[in-house]
């Protein structure tokens, strides 16, 4: 939970430094406890083992507008 | 309500009796009034998403399910209230809309669930048959059974996004809420099909077709673990009545980070489809005062971590489409709580975390599921169970919905208010 705590405290500051102007103090801590919840979640997520070829459904297509 | 399309609907109104007395009947959706989720492009009429800072907002076309609802003959009559952009910004409360909260017309003191919430009221209410809602993550279902009415949440693809306000562009579904399931089937066939404006669409054909069958139900494992008594005494009940109709067995599907997955998802794809909205701090403009600061945490979401969900997504699809195999539909309630006061934040009403695996499953891996009423608590709430099926798989989970229906009678009980 420490390296979490580390990963949610860096990203917070970020987050601070770029919107803190748009944010009051009871927002901010608002915002950290929102960004405490997603890298909690992250770290689920990290857990979990892919192999090298699970790849994403993947909709992209190469265009070309003469033949859509 | 947010907007009345009058002139509009007496155009389409007038269009419609006159091709039916010229004999150029084109089905039953010819003539019938619909509303919109507030957050369908349509021309000349403003869009609003539910939100202050858009509400003077109007598109020059139609977004792709107007065009084909119009094509089938419906008639536009009004846009609907709606959460402001579709719950994005992470509400906490019914009053979270520029046109305040919208009421379920059972009690006009409760809430009608969101993010589509005028379009299950509307029906509720019986200002018209049907309307067309839109879910990335709860919201056709949340309206449908805090309503009391059906609401189908289609198969992702099965309906165009185009012209639909984007929250999460790999979640959006757009599908419709009515009185009985049977008439979501009649509607979803004049909504789907494939778009070249929207390249997530489907190439799949979709007709409406009810089947007569013994069904195989799925009962999810602890599916009202948190679920308030009502709901777990009326789901119950429900269980009894599908023995009548097929058979019932207990299901789990595998230990899986579904909520995660789908949130990380949800999260990365509102932040990125609201960048500049978020970047231009126009989120103060927002009522929810939760809504002001909702958009920022997400935006320091890893692509990593975004690009590891979808990956997980993938299995978690493979995953969900196992388990259900042997069914024709897993059942559930539609939500585990019936409308909460309108005037109340909803973590004072639930305590602790109840997790969602349905919606979870459902929204990520992009399921069909129908949602219909099932009974009352004893406030004369409504409860519902929803139906959720296999990609593509609408019209078993609509026909096991209406054989449900046929031996019910919940979906002809209407509000005493709005009752003539």
């Amino acid at each position: 939970m420490k390296d979490s705590n580390t990963e949610a405290e860096t990203l917070f500051k970020l987050v601070e430094q770029k919107y803190g102007d748009k944010l009051t103090e009871e927002e901010l801590e608002e915002v950290k406890k929102g960004v405490e919840r997603i890298v909690e979640a992250s770290m689920e997520l990290r857990k979990v083992k892919l192999e090298n070829g699970d790849e994403p459904f993947s909709i992209f297509k190469p265009y070309r507008g003469d033949e859509e | 309500m947010v907007t009345v399309t009058r002139e509009r609907a007496l155009k389409e109104a007038k269009k419609a009796e006159k091709a039916i007395k010229a004999g150029k009947y084109l089905g039953p959706l010819h003539g019938i009034p619909y509303g919109g989720k507030d957050l369908l492009a349509t021309k000349g009429i403003p869009a609003s998403w539910g939100a202050a800072p858009f509400k003077d907002q109007v598109f020059d076309h139609d977004a792709t399910v107007v065009k084909k609802l119009g094509k089938a003959g419906s008639v536009l009559g009004a846009k609907l209230a709606m959460i402001e952009l579709a719950g994005g910004m992470g509400y906490r409360q019914p009053n979270a809309s520029f046109t305040g909260p919208c009421s379920t017309p059972w009690s006009l003191g409760h809430w009608a669930g969101g993010s589509s919430s005028g379009s299950g009221s509307a029906v509720a209410a019986g200002l018209v048959p049907f309307t067309i809602g839109s879910e990335t993550w709860g919201s056709i279902l949340s309206p449908a059974g805090n309503c009391g009415v059906a609401g189908l949440r289609p198969t992702y693809g099965r309906v165009s996004r185009h012209g639909a306000m984007a929250l999460s562009w790999t979640l959006d579904k757009l599908g419709p809420l009515c009185l009985t399931a049977d008439d979501c089937g009649l509607v979803l066939e004049a909504m789907a099909g494939y778009d070249k404006k929207d390249q997530t669409t489907t190439r799949k054909l979709y007709k409406y077709e009810a089947e007569t069958r013994e069904f195989r139900f799925g009962v999810l494992k602890g599916t009202t673990n948190n679920a308030q008594e009502a709901v777990t005494e009326n789901f119950n009940e429900s269980l009894k009545e599908l023995e009548n109709i097929g058979t019932v067995e207990e299901m789990e599907y595998p230990e899986y980070p579904y909520e995660a997955i789908t949130r990380a998802i949800l999260n990365a794809e509102a932040a990125s489809a609201f960048d500049e909205f978020t970047e231009a701090g126009t989120a103060r403009g927002l009522t929810a005062p939760e809504d002001h600061y909702g958009p920022y945490a997400r935006t320091i979401i890893l692509a990593k971590d975004y690009l590891k969900a979808l990956r997980l997504r993938a299995v978690m699809a493979k995953k969900a489409d196992k388990a259900m195999e042997p069914y024709d539909a897993i059942v559930a309630p539609g939500r585990t709580r019936v409308a909460p006061p309108i005037d109340m934040e909803f973590r004072k009403i639930s305590s602790g975390t109840s997790k969602d695996i349905m919606g979870a499953i459902g929204n990520g891996a992009g399921l069909p599921s129908i949602s219909v009423p099932n009974g009352f608590n004893e406030e004369g709430l409504p409860t519902s169970i929803q139906f959720m099926g296999r990609a593509y798989d609408e019209n078993l989970i609509i026909s096991a919905a209406v054989a449900y229906q046929g031996g019910t009678q919940w979906h002809t009980k209407h509000p005493k208010a709005f009752t003539p």
